[in-house]
């Protein structure tokens, strides 16, 4: 028995295919073919590539196709999209590694740079990453955390060492690339990355209409040694609709650039070109943040009572997941690990109708908790009923 | 403004939604004359009128009316009253209501109002006169519609004396979005005539501290609480049929089902043929006191009415911190985020409802916590202002047309 809506998950999947990911793949194919200095990242999570193998295997096949141009880097993330790195740094690592494996699998690349689900992000968590040998981490920029310094460059966590049996747990469960002594931050510029993911298209914005010219201005005015834009993919086509001029948007674009000498990078790139230099600043994140909401904390996971329930529930059941060795229980478990099950409980500025409605598939936080609570019950009833 | 009841003489929603209404009012500083169909009604502030023997001219006696479920039902109802309410409704409402709208200019003919505002159909005769004498504009409310009471088979003439009073009517308010739907379907009147003010918190489950729930003695068994008039419209059998799937799986648990009605016996016999002989108490109708603890005690409030305008009940239950399970069909679903809500012939999930809110501590925490902030901006101070931007809103178009 499985916990999870196949039919609704498979025609979700085949309309945002049509809508952002297979358009937006097949402009970005033809952009990196037409501009040289051209490049692109994805952060694509296990259970996506997992969907697009049994919804889309056409979605996968663009990307493969523009993994073969060669500029395009892929990023280690966490398998199934989870929370883990708050919970477990044993079940942290072996969903790392089970994505590091996946992407070497589809892609033919080895990520080396690490972006952690919804941009969570702390010293440990930098830290963590590190030890697994990364040389990059994705991050927010949050403005009190840079008390007035630009984001536009890489950053270093403080140095600490963190306890020497989450050192041994990650020797053990660590993903197989080559080790990194050090680890870069490269700080989100939400402002930039936001005009086009949310602001693109808002008519009440004194930017609207945004065009390529401007944002250019904007980027080159911004300065520093990388503008880190990051964004949801479905930006292009999905969150932003075709007719909105998304596309067109990010066409010119890459024209404009390509004519004034602005040279995009990919992260490993980044952090490459900045270890000539030697001035390192400090980015210290003492309580985890992430990009979400107005808080940039963990308040849309872990923001209330049915969520904090849920998340505690969720990993106390892994030692006697682990314990009983059946692949398709460790499945259905890791599956419950999806952040979004957290998010559709949410109840913050819920009742004004916000973006996290706009994303769930339940009427209400409550019919989502009610939803993910009966499957938790069934789990641990399996559990205990075992042999 | 012309109202049919009033505390304490009153039998349900409509005439403590009216005193709400009218002290949020006042305390805005407008003035007020209510006319009632019977004396004996007091609050600072407000002149009362009502239909005295030399008001009354000559009228002729309507048709017997039936303004409830039934008949049988009303005449049983009147029967059981205490004599001083009884008066109120009279052994025949018809006859009341047209002693009411025949005196309705002979009693405020030297009250000079700006504004009009009639509550539920009894009244909109009498507000359509006031209207045609004092030549201001008039608002129709309404609490409840014909249609709700009946489950969707209407007595016709109740039906077209509500009709007459929407269309003569410059404004209606409707106490939800539900109730506005209603009316735009079924009533052919046109939305935009239509403004949803939705019925405030009663002045005494403002703010309750969070030690009330505490106050009162515990029960030993979890108890799921139904309360409200035993009759279809308020989903009683599907009350009874959630209370069976529920006790399947959780034997230990009690449902009182506080109110009376015609239905009573029958509700016990199917009580007994589901086999909950043993876990369903008939608590008969309670007082506002035995109510007050029974919110208190409840681990979970369900209203699962078939078609409900508001529902106050709901909002008392959680001004008591109680786990509430709604009906969709309802207005109070409207304003209460932190609920549960449901379709009210969907009993399989009510029963669920239930089942995860007595089986999770953290989700009935969650739920009891944070309901009450869902209260805090719905009163009647509040209310009274959007109805007097309403009045404003009326009178200066009032001026242009």
């Amino acid at each position: 028995m499985d916990y999870f809506d196949e039919a609704n998950n498979r025609s979700i999947f085949r309309k945002v295919a049509e809508k952002c990911y297979l358009p937006a793949n097949a402009l970005m194919l033809g952009l990196l073919n037409t501009y040289p200095d051209f490049r692109i990242s994805y952060s694509i999570s296990g259970v996506f590539l997992d969907q697009c193998r049994t919804y889309g295997p056409d979605v996968l096949e663009s990307f493969q196709r523009l993994a073969d141009t060669g500029k395009v880097e892929f990023l280690a993330e966490t398998y199934y999209h989870s929370l883990s790195s708050l919970a477990s740094p044993e079940e942290y690592c072996q969903q790392v590694k089970k994505h590091v494996q996946t992407i070497e699998e589809l892609f033919g690349q080895t990520p080396s740079v690490f972006r952690n689900t919804e941009l969570i992000y702390s010293n440990h968590i930098a830290h963590l990453a590190r030890l697994m040998g990364f040389t990059g981490i994705l991050a927010e920029g949050v403005d009190g955390l840079l008390a007035g310094r630009s984001p536009n460059h890489p950053f270093v966590p403080p140095k600490f060492r963190i306890p020497a049996e989450q050192e041994t747990i990650i020797r053990r469960n660590r993903p197989p690339i080559r080790r990194s002594q050090n680890i870069h931050v490269l700080l989100k510029n939400y402002r930039l990355s936001d005009d086009v993911a949310f602001r693109f298209s808002d008519r009440s914005w004194n930017g609207y209409p945004l065009n390529a010219e401007t944002f250019t201005d904007w980027v080159q005015r911004s300065g520093g040694h990388s503008v880190n834009l990051f964004m949801d993919y479905e930006t292009f086509g999905e969150h932003q609709w075709a007719d909105t001029g998304i596309f067109e948007f990010l066409a010119t674009l890459s024209r404009i650039w390509q004519e004034r000498g602005i040279r995009c990078e990919t992260p490993s790139e980044v952090i490459r070109r900045w270890r000539k230099q030697k001035n390192e600043e400090t980015y210290d994140v003492h309580a985890p943040i992430s990009w979400a909401d107005r808080e940039r904390d963990l308040s849309a996971w872990k923001g209330n009572a049915i969520q904090n329930a849920s998340f505690t529930s969720l990993y106390e059941l892994e030692t006697a997941v682990k314990a009983l060795g059946d692949p398709a229980v460790l499945e259905l478990w890791r599956k419950l690990q999806i952040s979004d099950h957290l998010y559709y409980m949410c109840t913050k500025y819920w009742s004004d109708g916000d973006v996290h409605k706009y994303f769930s598939p339940y009427e209400s936080p409550y019919e989502a908790y009610r939803r993910f609570s009966h499957a938790m019950h069934d789990l641990r009833y399996r559990l205990t009923n075992h042999e | 403004m012309f109202g049919w009841e009033y505390p304490p003489l009153h039998l349900g929603g409509l005439g403590v939604a009216c005193r709400g209404l009218v002290r949020g009012l006042l305390k805005l500083d407008i003035k007020i004359t209510l006319a009632l169909p019977h004396a004996g009604s007091t609050d600072e502030g407000v002149s009362f009128l009502s239909p005295t023997e030399t008001t009354f001219h000559s009228i002729k006696i309507a048709s017997r009316l039936t303004p409830y479920d039934s008949e049988d039902d009303y005449a049983w109802r009147v029967h059981k009253l205490p004599a001083d309410v009884r008066d109120i409704y009279g052994e025949d409402l018809g006859q009341s209501i047209e002693y009411f709208t025949a005196s309705a200019v002979e009693m405020t003919k030297n009250t000079a109002p700006d504004i009009i505002h009639c509550h539920d159909w009894m009244t909109y005769d009498a507000g359509i006169r006031a209207k045609a004498f004092h030549r201001r504009p008039l608002v129709a409310h309404i609490h409840a519609t014909e249609l709700d009471r009946t489950n969707f088979r209407p007595n016709m003439w109740i039906y077209d004396r509500e009709r007459r009073g929407f269309a003569a009517a410059d404004r209606i308010i409707a106490v939800s979005n539900y109730t506005k739907g209603i009316l735009v379907r079924h009533y052919g009147v046109p939305a935009e005539k239509v403004s949803v003010v939705h019925n405030g918190n009663a002045e005494d489950f403002c703010n309750l501290p969070d030690s009330v729930r505490w106050s009162v003695p515990r029960r030993k068994l979890p108890m799921v609480l139904f309360l409200g008039r035993l009759a279809i419209q308020k989903g009683i059998h599907q009350f009874l049929a959630m209370a069976a799937e529920v006790h399947r799986i959780r034997p230990d648990v009690e449902f009182v089902i506080a109110g009376s009605g015609s239905m009573v016996g029958e509700l016990v016999e199917k009580s007994i043929a589901l086999g909950l002989e043993r876990c369903v108490i008939f608590a008969g109708k309670v007082d506002s006191n035995e109510a007050k603890t029974l919110y208190a005690q409840a681990d979970c409030f369900v209203m699962p009415s078939l078609s409900e305008p508001f529902g106050l009940v709901a909002l008392e239950a959680a001004s008591y911190g109680t786990p509430v399970i709604l009906s969709r069909q309802s207005g109070a679903g409207e304003v209460l985020n932190h609920a549960f809500k449901v379709d009210f012939w969907d009993t399989h999930k009510m029963a669920d409802c239930v089942l995860t809110i007595l089986r999770d501590d953290h989700l009935a925490h969650q739920l009891r916590s944070e309901i009450r902030n869902d209260l805090a901006s719905l009163t009647w101070a509040n209310q009274a202002g959007i109805v007097k931007s309403i009045y404003e809103r009326t009178l200066s178009n009032n001026l242009t047309a």
